[in-house]
C-alpha cells in the first residue's frame, strides 16, 4: 500500500509539474464520484484535466470542485481499485461519475510484496478482494473478512468463540507435519503466525490457541491481495509456499480532515443446537430401556443454562486528511462482543496511525511512519478438547440429566450433588468455578523511508518491530468435583512474549525502455528477527477466603507448584530477491522472480534456499484480431512455474539440543546439519477474460502444486535421545485443481445495480512415495483413550479416514456390526477431511439508496468426523446421562452396553452451503451541514446453513493433533457457533 | 546527483552491513552439545533414574504389555468405557496387531531408559555413576530381550546417524552378563533401605534373571520344554542367590504389604531394587495414583476409572488364609477403616467408605451396592452389572497420607522374595525338587498359607503367581514355563507361535535397518 500512495503521489506531482507550462482561461466544475455498486460517495478519488497539471481529489462524500482552463474538453478520473474513466465535459459545469470496481480493472494498481504492478502486468494468480466485496458484519479477525470469497482459498473458523482460530487453506493443504497456514504481510509487515497469548496449565482450561490476526482492525483494512501461485508467491521465498494473504490498511487521503464513524450493536444465539432427550423423552426412554433409576424429578435444559443471547458493540472512529506533502489517517475502535456461551467475551481495543510525507524542495525524499496498537482482553470459555471421559463444558451440558435440577433446591448455588455420579460434573458448576482470562498486548511501529533517485528508481528501506504480551490467568474452584480438584482448587498464571524485527532494503525500477517495452524492478534484501518467551506457574490447594487463587499463589502447597520459563532460540531470516516484470506492447509479459532465503533455523549444509519463479502471459486482447471486438475487452493467458518453501519447524530443529527438567538434563533434540525447507513446485495456467464491456469478467485457472523434502519430526534409531530429529523425508505431497471466479454485472442503470461474483473450486490431493504411516486426527471421549482415526500414507490424501465400516446394528443383540468384526482391527480407508469443492456466491443489489448484499460460502466432497455424537451422546449414558434424540425410537433398537467406537457410524458427509452473512442498507446521505454519508445497515451473520451434517456446524475443525501432525475435520464438543444480527451506521464528519 | 551516489553508497553499506548475519542460532533455555562443562553426569544419572521409573512404574505402558497380556489380568470393556478402540482386548486376547500403541510405546519406553543410562557414560561419571548407570542400561536391554528379542543397542555414543547394532537371543543376553558381572564389584552393596540406587545385590538378581531365562532366549519362536534350560545356567542362578541369601541383610516381611505400603523404603525388608518415591516430583513420578486409577471404581476413594482387573480362576488359586490374598492391612498413610475391610489385595464383594465404613455404591445403577463379582467377561454388556465385573488388586496399598498424585510407595522392581522363588525354581530345574520345596513352603508359611506336600513345575507357577502377581513378571513367567499361548478364562488358545514375541513398532522399523519385524507380524 505504501508504495500505491507514494507512486500516486509521484504521478500527482509530475502532472502537477507538467501543467504549470500551460496558462489559460479557467472554469469550475463540480461533481459527485459514486461507487457503482452502492451509489455512496468514493472518497480520495484523483480528478484531472486532461493534458493539465490541474487535478484536485474528491472529499469524503464523493464531492469536488476542479477549476480547469476553459480548453480543456476531458477529465480523467481514476481511483486505486476502480476502472479508470475519461470523461467528456462539453459545456457542463455539473458531473456525476458512476465508477465500477471490478477485477477487470487493467490499469488498477496492485501490492504484489515489495513493490506494486499493474493488475494488467501479473502474470500470477492472484485474487483481490477490496473493501466493499468484503463479508459484511461484525469480525474479529481478518481472515474472516475473505471467506467464501476467492477461489481456491478455504476458511474454516474453528470454533465459535470469539477471536476463537480459524484454519485458512490456499488450494489445498501440502504439508504433512509443517504448517499449512499461508503467511499474512501487514502493510510490508510479515507476521510470525504465532501469538503471544499463552495457553492455560494444570487443568483442562480452553484449549484454542486464538486467532493471531485478530490484533488488526477489520475496519481498518483497505484491500486483501491472495497470491496463490509460486510466480506470485516466489518473492516470499521459503514462507510462500502455502500462499500469501498482502493486507492493506486504510490510508489517509489529500484534502480537509474527515472524520467517519461507524457503530454497531448486533446480538447473537447459538446456530444450533443438539438434540438430546428433554425431560419427558427422557423418563420414557427410561421405561423403554427398563431403568428403575436416573429420574430425579426435576426438569431442565442444561445446554440453555449454559448459553445466551449475547449482546456485541463495535465503534470505530477514523480520522484522515493531508494534502499532496503529508497524509495521515488516525483510527480508534472499540469492540465488546460477549460469546453465546455465558461468561465468555472479547474486548479489543485498537488504534491505528498511519502518515506519509513527502520532504526536500524536489520532494523526493518521502517516509512513511505506521503504528499499529491493540488490546485485546478474552473471557476464555472452559471449553477444552483435550478432554477424555470428564469433558468440558459443552460435553457436560449435553450430557447432563434432564431430570436433575441444575440448582440446589433452596439454594442458588450449582448442585454437585454425589447422586448422579461422583464424576457427572454439573455445567452450572463448571461454568460458576472456572475462571479463565488472556489479555494481549499488540503493537507493530514501521518507519520507511524512501528516495526517488531518479525518475524511474527509487530506493526504500523499511524497519518494523512487532511486539506482543499476553499474559493469561485462571483458576477452578475447590468446590467443583473434577478429580484432582475438588477439595484443592488449581491455579496458574502464564506469561509470553515475541518480538519480531524486520530491516527491509528495496530498489524499485520501472521505465518505460522504449515505446513497446516496459520493465518494472525490484531488487533487495531483506532480515528478520523472531524472538519468543515466555514464563509461568500453577500450582493447587487453595482455600476460598474471597480471593482469586491466581493473586495468592504463594498459599498453595510446594508440592503442587509447577514452574517453567523458556526463550526460544532466536530465529533469523537473511534474504536477498529480485523480481523483474518485462511487458511488451501490452501483449506480452514475463515474471522472473528469485529469493534466496538464509535461516537460522535450516542445517548448516543448507543455510540458503534458492526460490525461482517464472511467468508469462499473453494479452491476447491486445491482438489485431481481437483489439476491436467490443465483446472482449480483455483476454489474458498466464502460464508459471516457480518454487517456493515451507520452513515451518521450530528454531533449533537442526541442532544438538539439550532440555533442562527439575535437576536434570537430557537430550530433546538431535541435529541434522543436512535439515532444509519443504520445495513446493508450483505449475499454474490460467485465462483472465473481461467480456461485454466489463459486464461480465473472470478467470480460469489450473494448478499443480508437489510439495517434497516433506519435513518431518521422527524419532531416531533407538536408543537414542528421546527427542527427536527433524529430517526431509522422501514422498510428496500433491494437490492439483481448477478454479473458477466470474463475476457478473448483470443490471447496471442510474437506479439500479445488480452484481453476482461466484466461485468454483475443484481441490484434489495425494500423498505419494512415503514409507510407512503415521496416525493422527486423535478421536476423544469416554472409551476413546488413545484412539486415532487418521493416516497419513502413500496413495490416499492428507489425513485420509482409517476407521471401522459400522453395517448397523444387530436385531438379536442390539450390539453395532462391523465389517469384518471388531473395529479396531478391521478399519479401512474410508475417506478424505479434506474439501474437493469449493464454492463462493457473492451478490449485491442496489436501487436508488437501497442495498442488498448476500454473501454464501460451501464446501463438498468431504467427510467429518462427529466425535461428540460418537462418545458423548452414546446409548451408554443411559440411565444417568442423556444422550442423542435421534438414538431413540429408531429401529432395531441399541443396546444400552453397545460400546460406542471409532467408525463410520460417526463419519458424515461435510457438505455444506452456508449464508455466511446478508445485509440490507439505506444510504440516507447528507443530514444536515455536518452529517455526510449517514449509512443504516441490518446485518445478518451465519444465517443458516444447509447441510446433512448433524453436528453443531459443519464448518468446524477441533485439534486432534497427534506428534505435531494436525488433524482435519473434526467436531469434538467445540465452542458453538452463532448466529448474529447487527444494526451498524456510518456516517462521515 | 550527489545525493544519489550518496544514498547508493548508503544502500550499498546497508545491504553489506546487514549481510554479515551469520545466521547462527543462539540457545537460551537450553544447551547445545558444545556446552558440555555445564551437564554433569550426576545430573544425567538422576535422569536416567526417573527415566526408568517413567518406564516401569504404576500402570504405563510396559505394565500393560508384561501384564494385561497373562493370565492374572484382565480389563474388560465396560460398554463405552474402555473400549478404546479394542486396545485392551487385543492385549487380553493376544489379537494385537504390528502397530498396538501401548506395546510401541512399551518398546520405546525402553530404549528411552537405555538412551539416558547409556549418556550418562558420556559426560565423565565416577566409577560408581558408571556402574550405576550400566546396571540401569542392563535392566532395561533385559526387559527389550525379553518381548522383542532384538536389542538396538548402540557403540558409539556420540554420532546417533550410525545406526545401532542389534543384539538377539543368546548373544543379547550374554551382553547382559557380562555387563552385569563387569559391573558387579564397582557398584555400592545392597541394602533394603538404599535400595533405589543400583547395588551389587540388585545387579545379582537380575544376572539371575537373565540366566533363568536363558533358555527362553535362546529358543526363539517355539514353546520352551524343561529340556531347554542348561544345568549350568541354573547353577549359576542358585550361586547368585546364595550369595544374597548369605549376606543375611533381607528377609521376608512378616506383613506381605510390608513391601508396598508407602513407608516401604524403611519397613521392608525385602528390597533389592527399588524406584524412589519421595511423595514430591523432585523424585518419582505420579503413576502411584495412576494404579488406583486403573483399579478403583468412580465410587471409591481414591476415585478411580473402573478398569483393570483379576480373573477369578486366578483369585482361586489362593487359600483363604494366605494373606497375599488381601484384607484388612493397618499401615501409615491408611484411612480409618472402621469396618477393617479390605484395603489390600484383592477387593471382591461388598465395597466400603474406608473413612466412614458405609457400604458403596454402584454409579450405574446408582441404588446397586459396589460389589465386586467373580464373574467377569472381556467384554461387559449387562448395564446392571458392568461396573462391578471383576475381581480388583490393590498391591501398592494407597497413600492417604500423601497430597497430591505423587505418593510415597517406591516401586518394587526386585525383591528377597522373587530371589528365593528363582533360587526354588532353578533348584527344581536342576532336580532339586526337595530343596525347592523347603524354600517354597518358607515363604508360604510366613504368608499363612499350608504347606505344600510337593512342588513340580505347575506348582511352582503357581506360587510364583500368588507371590508376585501385578509386580510384571508373569508373562515372562507363563513363556518360561511354556503357558503362555494356551486357553485361560476368557481367553482363547493362540494360533501359532508368533505372540512369544511382540511387534517391532514400525516407527522404529523405518528408522533402523537392522530390525526387521518379528515372524508372523508382516
Amino acid at each position: 500500500m505504501s508504495c500505491k500512495n507514494l507512486l500516486k503521489t509521484v504521478s500527482v506531482i509530475i502532472l502537477l509539474c507538467v501543467s504549470q507550462l500551460i496558462m489559460a482561461q479557467e472554469r469550475v466544475i463540480s461533481g459527485r464520484v459514486t461507487d457503482s455498486k452502492d451509489t455512496s460517495g468514493v472518497p480520495g478519488v484523483t480528478i484531472t484535466a486532461k493534458g493539465t497539471k490541474t487535478g484536485t481529489a474528491t472529499k469524503s462524500d464523493g464531492t469536488f470542485t476542479l477549476t480547469v482552463p476553459s480548453n480543456v474538453t476531458t477529465l480523467v478520473i481514476s481511483s486505486v481499485g476502480y476502472a479508470t474513466q475519461e470523461l467528456s465535459i462539453g459545456g457542463q459545469t455539473s458531473i456525476d461519475v458512476s465508477l465500477v470496481a471490478t477485477g477487470g480493472n487493467l490499469n488498477e494498481v496492485v501490492v504484489t510484496g515489495y513493490g506494486t504492478a499493474r493488475r494488467k502486468d501479473l502474470t500470477g494468480a492472484t485474487a483481490t478482494v477490496r473493501e466493499k466485496d468484503f463479508n459484511k458484519g461484525v469480525y474479529t479477525s481478518p481472515d474472516q473478512l475473505i471467506q467464501g470469497k476467492a477461489a481456491g482459498v478455504l476458511v474454516i473458523n474453528n470454533t465459535g468463540q470469539p477471536g476463537g482460530s480459524s484454519t485458512i487453506r490456499i488450494r489445498g493443504s501440502s504439508s504433512i507435519r509443517s504448517g499449512n497456514q499461508p503467511l499474512f504481510v501487514v502493510d510490508g509487515v510479515p507476521l510470525s503466525g504465532g501469538s503471544a497469548r499463552p495457553g492455560g496449565s494444570g487443568a483442562d482450561y480452553g484449549n484454542d490457541g486464538g486467532n493471531p490476526l485478530s490484533f488488526i482492525n477489520p475496519t481498518d483494512i483497505a484491500s486483501m491481495e491472495i497470491l496463490k501461485d509460486a510466480s506470485a508467491t516466489a518473492i516470499y521465498g521459503s514462507r510462500g509456499a502455502n500462499g500469501v494473504i498482502l493486507i492493506s490498511t486504510k490510508k489517509g487521503k489529500s484534502g480537509v480532515p474527515t472524520v467517519d464513524v461507524s457503530a454497531s450493536v448486533g446480538v447473537s444465539n447459538v446456530l444450533k443446537k443438539l438434540e438430546v432427550l428433554d425431560p419427558g423423552e427422557f423418563r420414557q426412554a427410561l421405561k423403554d430401556y427398563s431403568q428403575t433409576s436416573g429420574d430425579y424429578k426435576g426438569d431442565v435444559d442444561a445446554f440453555d443454562a449454559i448459553t445466551r443471547s449475547a449482546f456485541t458493540q463495535n465503534y470505530n472512529v477514523a480520522i484522515g486528511g493531508g494534502n499532496e506533502n503529508a497524509r495521515y489517517r488516525i483510527s480508534a475502535g472499540y469492540l465488546n462482543q460477549q460469546g453465546v456461551i455465558e461468561n465468555s467475551r472479547l474486548n479489543k481495543l485498537t488504534a491505528n496511525i498511519t502518515s506519509s510525507f513527502r520532504f526536500l524542495e524536489s520532494k523526493k525524499l518521502g517516509l512513511e511512519m505506521n503504528v499499529l496498537v491493540t488490546q485485546s482482553d478474552e473471557k476464555i470459555a472452559p471449553i477444552s478438547a483435550f478432554v477424555g471421559f470428564t469433558g468440558n463444558l459443552i460435553s457436560q451440558a449435553l450430557q447432563w440429566n434432564p431430570t436433575h435440577p441444575l440448582i440446589k433446591p433452596g439454594t442458588d448455588s450449582a448442585w454437585i450433588d454425589p447422586a448422579v455420579g461422583s464424576t457427572t460434573i454439573n455445567p452450572l458448576a463448571t461454568l460458576n468455578y472456572f475462571d479463565d482470562k488472556a489479555k494481549v498486548n499488540t503493537i507493530i511501529a514501521t518507519i520507511t523511508p524512501s528516495y526517488q533517485i531518479t525518475k524511474d528508481l527509487k530506493y526504500q528501506f523499511s524497519y518494523s518491530i512487532n511486539r506482543q504480551v499476553g499474559i493469561r490467568k485462571g483458576q477452578l474452584n475447590r468446590i467443583i468435583n473434577v478429580t484432582g480438584i475438588e477439595g484443592r482448587g488449581a491455579a496458574f498464571i502464564n506469561n509470553q512474549e515475541q518480538t519480531n524485527t524486520q530491516l527491509t532494503n528495496t530498489l524499485n525500477y520501472n521505465k518505460q525502455l522504449s515505446s513497446k517495452f516496459n520493465l518494472n524492478a525490484v531488487a533487495g534484501h531483506e532480515w528478520l528477527t523472531f524472538d519468543s518467551k515466555g514464563n509461568g506457574m500453577n500450582a493447587q490447594d487453595f482455600a476460598n477466603l474471597g480471593l482469586d487463587y491466581y493473586d495468592i499463589m504463594q498459599y498453595s502447597t510446594q508440592t503442587s507448584r509447577n514452574i517453567y520459563s523458556f526463550a526460544n532460540p532466536t530465529t533469523e531470516l537473511q534474504s536477498f530477491f529480485a523480481r523483474a516484470i518485462v511487458n511488451y506492447n501490452d501483449r506480452f509479459l514475463v515474471t522472473g522472480t528469485i529469493r534466496a532465503d538464509g535461516s537460522t533455523r535450516f542445517g548448516a549444509n543448507n543455510k540458503y534456499g534458492y526460490f525461482p519463479s517464472v511467468g508469462v502471459a499473453w494479452n491476447i486482447s491486445r491482438e489485431d484480431f481481437l483489439a476491436n471486438t467490443n465483446a472482449v475487452s480483455n483476454l489474458k493467458l498466464r502460464l508459471g512455474w516457480g518454487q517456493t518453501g515451507n520452513q515451518e519447524f521450530p528454531s533449533g530443529a537442526s541442532l544438538n539440543r539439550f532440555g533442562l527438567g527439575q535437576q536434570s538434563i537430557s537430550q530433546t533434540n538431535y541435529g541434522n546439519p543436512d535439515l532444509k525447507w519443504e520445495t513446493t513446485t508450483t505449475i499454474n495456467a490460467g485465462i483472465d477474460f473481461s467480456l461485454f464491456k466489463d459486464r461480465l469478467t473472470g478467470s480460469v485457472d489450473y494448478f499443480n502444486k508437489k510439495t517434497t523434502d516433506v519435513l518431518f519430526e521422527q524419532t531416531i534409531a533407538q536408543p537414542a535421545p528421546s527427542g527427536k530429529i527433524w529430517v526431509n523425508l522422501d514422498g510428496e505431497v500433491v494437490n492439483t485443481g481448477v478454479e473458477i471466479m466470474l463475476t457478473g454485472n448483470l443490471m447496471r442503470s442510474k437506479d439500479i445495480n445488480w452484481n453476482l461474483s461466484t466461485n468454483v473450486s475443484f481441490l484434489d490431493n495425494i500423498v505419494n512415495g512415503l514409507t510407512g504411516f503415521y496416525e493422527t486426527g486423535a478421536l476423544r471421549g469416554q472409551g476413546f483413550s488413545n484412539v486415532f482415526g487418521q493416516r497419513v500414507i502413500a496413495g490416499q490424501p492428507l489425513n485420509v479416514w482409517y476407521l471401522g465400516k459400522f453395517e448397523g446394528i444387530d436385531k438379536t443383540t442390539g450390539q453395532s456390526i462391523y465389517t469384518g468384526g471388531d473395529p479396531s482391527v478391521n478399519k479401512f480407508y474410508v475417506g478424505s477431511p479434506n474439501p474437493k469443492t469449493l464454492l463462493g456466491v457473492s451478490t449485491d443489489f442496489s436501487y436508488k439508496k437501497f442495498t442488498a448484499t448476500i454473501n454464501m460460502n460451501g464446501a463438498f466432497g468431504h467427510y467429518l468426523f462427529n466425535n461428540t455424537a460418537a462418545s458423548v451422546l452414546s446409548i451408554t449414558n443411559l440411565p444417568n446421562r442423556n444422550i442423542a434424540k435421534s438414538l431413540i425410537g429408531v429401529e432395531p433398537k441399541e443396546a444400552l452396553s453397545n460400546a460406542p467406537a471409532p467408525s463410520t457410524r460417526n463419519l458424515e458427509k461435510g457438505n455444506y452451503v452456508k449464508m455466511t452473512n446478508a445485509t440490507i442498507s439505506y444510504r440516507v446521505g447528507n443530514v444536515g451541514k455536518s452529517i455526510k454519508n449517514l449509512n443504516i445497515s441490518l446485518t445478518g451473520q451465519n444465517l443458516f446453513v444447509i447441510t446433512n451434517y448433524t453436528g453443531f456446524d459443519p464448518e468446524v475443525n477441533t485439534d486432534g493433533g497427534n506428534g505435531g501432525i494436525p488433524s482435519f475435520g473434526i467436531e469434538y464438543i467445540p465452542y458453538p457457533s452463532a448466529r448474529t444480527i447487527h444494526l451498524g451506521i456510518t456516517f462521515s464528519l | 546527483m550527489k545525493h544519489n551516489k550518496i544514498l547508493l553508497s548508503f544502500f550499498v553499506v546497508v545491504l553489506v552491513l546487514f549481510s554479515c548475519t551469520k545466521l547462527d542460532e543462539r540457545f537460551r533455555s537450553e544447551l547445545q552439545q558444545g556446552n558440555t562443562a555445564s551437564v554433569s553426569a550426576a545430573q544425567l544419572l538422576t535422569s536416567a533414574y526417573q527415566s526408568i521409573q517413567g518406564t516401569f512404574q504404576g500402570n504405563g505402558n510396559l505394565i500393560s504389555s508384561a501384564q494385561v497380556t497373562s493370565d492374572e489380568t484382565i480389563v474388560p470393556t465396560r460398554a463405552g468405557d474402555w473400549d478404546d478402540n479394542g486396545l485392551w482386548r487385543q492385549l487380553f486376547l493376544h489379537s494385537w496387531n504390528a502397530d498396538h500403541s501401548y506395546l510401541s510405546g512399551a518398546y520405546s519406553s525402553l530404549l528411552g531408559t537405555q538412551f539416558a543410562a547409556s549418556n550418562v557414560l558420556q559426560f565423565s561419571p565416577s566409577p560408581q555413576q558408571a556402574a550405576e548407570a550400566r546396571f540401569l542400561r542392563a535392566l532395561s536391554m533385559y526387559w527389550v530381550l525379553d518381548g522383542w528379542d532384538q536389542v538396538p543397542y548402540r557403540e558409539n555414543l556420540t554420532d546417533y546417524k550410525i545406526l545401532p547394532k542389534t543384539l538377539k537371543g543368546t548373544e543379547a543376553a550374554d551382553f547382559i552378563i557380562s555387563e552385569l558381572n563387569a559391573i558387579i564389584a564397582t557398584l555400592p552393596d545392597g541394602s533394603p533401605t538404599s535400595a533405589f540406587v543400583a547395588n551389587k545385590d540388585g545387579a545379582r538378581a537380575l544376572l539371575m534373571k537373565v540366566y533363568l531365562n536363558k533358555a527362553v532366549f535362546a529358543n526363539r519362536g517355539k514353546v520352551v520344554a524343561p529340556a531347554d534350560f542348561a544345568a549350568a545356567d541354573m547353577t549359576q542362578v542358585i550361586t547368585l542367590a546364595d550369595q544374597i541369601i548369605s549376606s543375611a541383610k533381607y528377609a521376608l516381611n512378616d506383613n506381605f504389604f510390608d513391601a508396598f505400603a508407602p513407608d516401604n523404603d524403611t519397613k521392608s525388608k525385602e528390597n533389592i531394587f527399588t524406584l524412589l518415591n519421595t511423595g514430591t516430583s523432585a523424585r518419582g513420578t505420579d503413576a502411584m495414583r495412576g494404579f488406583q486409577y486403573m483399579v478403583n471404581h468412580y465410587n471409591m476413594n481414591p476415585d478411580g476409572w473402573n478398569g483393570w482387573s483379576t480373573l477369578s480362576d486366578f483369585y482361586d488359586k489362593f487359600e483363604a488364609t494366605d494373606q497375599r490374598r488381601g484384607g484388612y492391612y493397618n499401615y501409615a498413610g491408611a484411612l480409618p477403616n472402621p469396618g477393617h475391610n479390605t484395603n489390600a489385595g484383592f477387593l471382591i464383594g461388598q465395597q466400603y467408605n474406608l473413612t466412614t465404613g458405609a457400604a458403596l455404591n454402584a454409579r450405574s445403577p446408582a441404588t446397586a451396592p459396589l460389589a465386586f463379582t467373580k464373574a467377569v467377561k472381556i467384554k461387559e454388556t449387562d448395564p446392571n452389572t458392568l461396573e462391578m465385573a471383576g475381581i480388583r488388586a490393590v498391591k501398592y496399598v494407597f497413600d492417604y497420607g500423601t497430597a497430591g498424585d505423587f505418593k510415597k510407595n517406591d516401586y518394587v522392581m526386585l525383591r528377597y522374595a522373587d530371589v528365593l522363588l528363582m533360587k526354588a525354581e532353578a533348584m527344581l530345574r536342576s532336580n532339586n525338587a526337595a530343596g525347592a520345596l523347603t524354600i517354597v513352603n518358607s515363604i508360604r508359611a510366613k504368608r499363612g498359607a499350608t504347606a505344600l506336600a510337593s512342588v513340580d513345575l505347575n506348582a511352582m507357577l503357581d506360587e510364583r503367581g500368588r507371590e508376585m502377581y501385578w509386580e510384571s513378571y508373569r508373562r515372562q513367567d507363563l513363556i518360561r514355563f511354556g503357558k503362555y499361548l494356551l486357553l485361560w478364562q476368557e481367553k482363547p488358545a493362540d494360533a501359532g507361535t508368533k505372540n512369544l514375541l511382540f511387534p517391532i513398532p514400525s516407527s522404529q522399523l523405518a528408522v533402523n535397518p537392522n530390525l526387521t519385524q518379528n515372524p508372523g507380524y508382516n
